[in-house]
């Protein structure tokens, strides 16, 4: 008698909360603080190729002199960890100094924008001095937004001798870096390239047994037979593969740290690490292979391209299950599924304190599989058809029929969600839609795309098949799977970890902005461009207020599903390609 | 005991700097002329991963 009451009193004492606030304490704030500086850095102000103007310190761009500092902050938090946890004073965020923040940093956009369209109009300013300045000043004001000067000077104390070494270590870094980089370097001494002369070797020894015309030449990185070779060049010898799995499994195995058994769980690393030097050899020994047994330059692009992706998801998914069902990998053996047996007094659930019982605490919303998996559906299709396509994405259609099983899969479970929709959906459509072609008014000439003339090259029948496909897709799918990926999930998802039980009229300012700017990081097409981040970002906000109108999914797929039509409606009729 | 009490500045010493590794030398974001670092494909192939392991770690028992 008292089980239900019991829930019954959780559900109505059920308050949604944002899972993601400024952390509240010295070690939280240093994080985070970290992290805006590297999002800036990274996103804003690299400087090298994407904008002119660089940041310079003392004769040097920014790249070079803010290795230094980074290091030694990373090395000052991670080695630091425990004494700075220890301060445990709640902080205050001044609003005041990162509004002087935000200022500075508008500063730099300015001199970068200027220098870039308008090089008349920071001539006082040629070297970027000025502005290099004010993006340290902003550095600074941020610093003492996040943590007051008292809390610096308390870290400082607390940490002894700490930062002095980071310090060291930092121009340690500095000064390594270069030397490190030889490993993959492409200069031709005998100390550089020893990861590409290994990965030469390697894709030779493979070959060697499919190819009896191969050609090795160790001297310019050059594999291959007389109809393909390529060159195995920094990027191709594996390292950046290495990287982003090193940065996987690091940040999996502390995120999760609660639940896996250390040092066990180490082993993974280089067991990932190795995969992914092997699967990489594979990929370059497939794209010789492919290519020279009559395999389309088109399709070497596309494998070429997507080929290193599909590996790092592999291993990095790989890994994840392994640290989750390993038994000799997880604090406490892994249940079997959907068994967590029975405790005492026949309460069922997992012993408190356990990993399973943690995993069961952390763990998603089993109503997540029906709202991400159409979109995910849609990403994996798309990885398969720009594995095997070239600049020409022939498989498009592959796309709309995943989202399409998965959908209907889910569809016992998203009948339950609200479908109707009223005026406003169409009537946003209609707006996303004017705000999307708006820039294609005045550009002249108009975006250059080579999907036109690739349509033209088929057959008509071909052609119109393609054309259905991708505008059906557009229409029907993509707006579906869509709308339950950003707003259904990942918009109350920002709000509490059960997030179908927050009804879409509660979606809060900071859900709604974050999940439209990720809707617009998805729509982008390279890294500069601005303008579909934009637009993608306000089409999001649209269709997350058509969806928060009512709380009806169906006013915000609706939304979608007219904005996509007009666009391919435009398109079409006037041969904008690049809107595709 | 948590044993990973011993091995956690291991852990984040590892992961801050391959981190801020990637970060000073721009690796991954600088202009890049191989097809890999086509940003697109870079976001979709993150997005992917990332929603499947929301996936993967969906509760069991509910």
């Amino acid at each position: 008698m008292n089980q239900p009451k019991s829930t019954s009193t959780e559900v109505e004492s059920f308050r949604p909360t944002l899972c993601i606030r400024l952390p509240a304490h010295l070690l939280g704030r240093l994080y985070l603080l970290f992290a805006i500086v590297a999002f800036e850095l990274l996103f804003c102000f690299q400087g090298r190729g994407v904008f002119p103007g660089h940041l310079k310190f003392f004769e040097a761009n920014t790249d070079v002199y803010s290795q230094i500092p980074i290091f030694a902050y990373a090395v000052f938090l991670g080695f630091g960890h425990f004494r700075l946890k220890s301060l445990q004073e709640k902080l205050s965020f001044s609003r005041i100094l990162f509004a002087g923040h935000l200022l500075c940093l508008a500063v730099v956009c300015f001199f970068t924008v200027a220098a870039r369209e308008r090089p008349g109009w920071v001539l006082f300013d040629t070297f970027g001095y000025v502005k290099s300045a004010f993006f340290m000043l902003a550095t600074a004001l941020l610093a003492l937004a996040c943590v007051p000067y008292r809390s610096w000077m308390a870290a400082i104390r607390a940490t002894g001798r700490l930062w002095f070494y980071a310090i060291l270590a930092g121009v340690a870094g500095w000064w390594l870096g270069s030397p490190i980089k030889l490993l993959w370097g492409a200069t031709m001494t005998d100390q550089s390239g020893i990861m590409q002369r290994a990965t030469l070797r390697s894709v030779g020894a493979v070959l060697g047994h499919f190819l009896p015309d191969l050609v090795v030449d160790p001297a310019t990185f050059t594999i291959g037979t007389f109809r393909y070779s390529v060159v195995i060049a920094g990027g191709c010898s594996g390292v950046e593969g290495l990287g982003l799995i090193l940065i996987f499994t690091s940040l999996w195995l502390w995120v999760f740290r609660k639940e896996i058994r250390f040092p066990q769980a180490f082993l993974l690393i280089p067991c990932a690490l190795g995969c992914s030097w092997l699967l990489n050899i594979l990929r370059l020994c497939a794209l010789i292979l492919i290519a020279s047994t009559g395999g389309s330059e088109a399709f070497q692009t596309g494998f070429h391209a997507q080929a290193g992706w599909i590996a790092f998801t592999f291993i990095a998914l790989a890994f994840s299950l392994a640290t989750q069902k390993i038994s000799w990998m997880r604090k406490t053996p892994a249940p079997a599924s959907g068994n967590t047996g029975n405790l005492p007094g026949g309460v069922t659930g997992n012993i408190p304190g356990s990993s399973a019982h943690l995993a069961e605490q952390s763990g998603e919303s089993p109503a997540t599989r029906a709202y991400l998996l159409p979109f995910l559906a849609i990403l994996a299709a798309a990885a398969i058809s720009k594995l095997v396509s070239g600049y020409f994405d022939w498989l498009y259609p592959l796309r709309f029929i995943a989202a399409a099983i998965a959908l209907s899969y889910f569809w016992p479970e998203l009948k339950k969600i609200n479908w109707r929709f009223g005026w406003l959906g169409p009537v946003a459509g209609v707006a996303v839609f004017l705000l999307w072609i708006a820039p294609s008014w005045w550009a002249h000439p108009p975006a250059a795309s080579r999907l036109g003339a690739d349509l033209a090259a088929l057959s008509p029948m071909a052609r119109w098949t393609w054309i259905a496909f991708r505008v059906a897709a557009a229409v029907v799918t993509v707006p579906i799977a869509e709308e339950l990926a950003f707003r259904g999930y990942l918009a109350r998802r920002l709000i509490s970890r059960e997030f179908d039980q927050v009804s879409f009229t509660r979606l809060t300012a900071f859900s709604i902005v974050l999940s439209s700017v990720l809707f617009g990081i998805v729509h982008i097409k390279n890294l500069v461009d601005w303008q579909h981040l934009a637009l993608g970002t306000l089409a999001g906000l649209v269709f997350a207020a058509a969806l928060r109108w009512r709380g009806r999914m169906g006013d915000a797929v609706i939304a979608h599903a007219v904005s996509n039509l007009l666009l391919a409606a435009w398109v079409l009729g006037c041969n904008d390609w690049a809107q595709w | 005991m948590n044993n990973l009490h011993r091995y956690r500045c291991v852990l984040m010493a590892l992961g801050l700097a391959f981190c801020t590794c990637n970060v000073a030398h721009g690796l991954v974001f600088k202009p890049h002329p191989h097809p890999e670092i086509d940003p697109s494909l870079a976001i979709s192939a993150i997005t992917l991963l990332a929603g499947s392991l929301a996936v993967l770690r969906i509760r069991r028992n509910k």
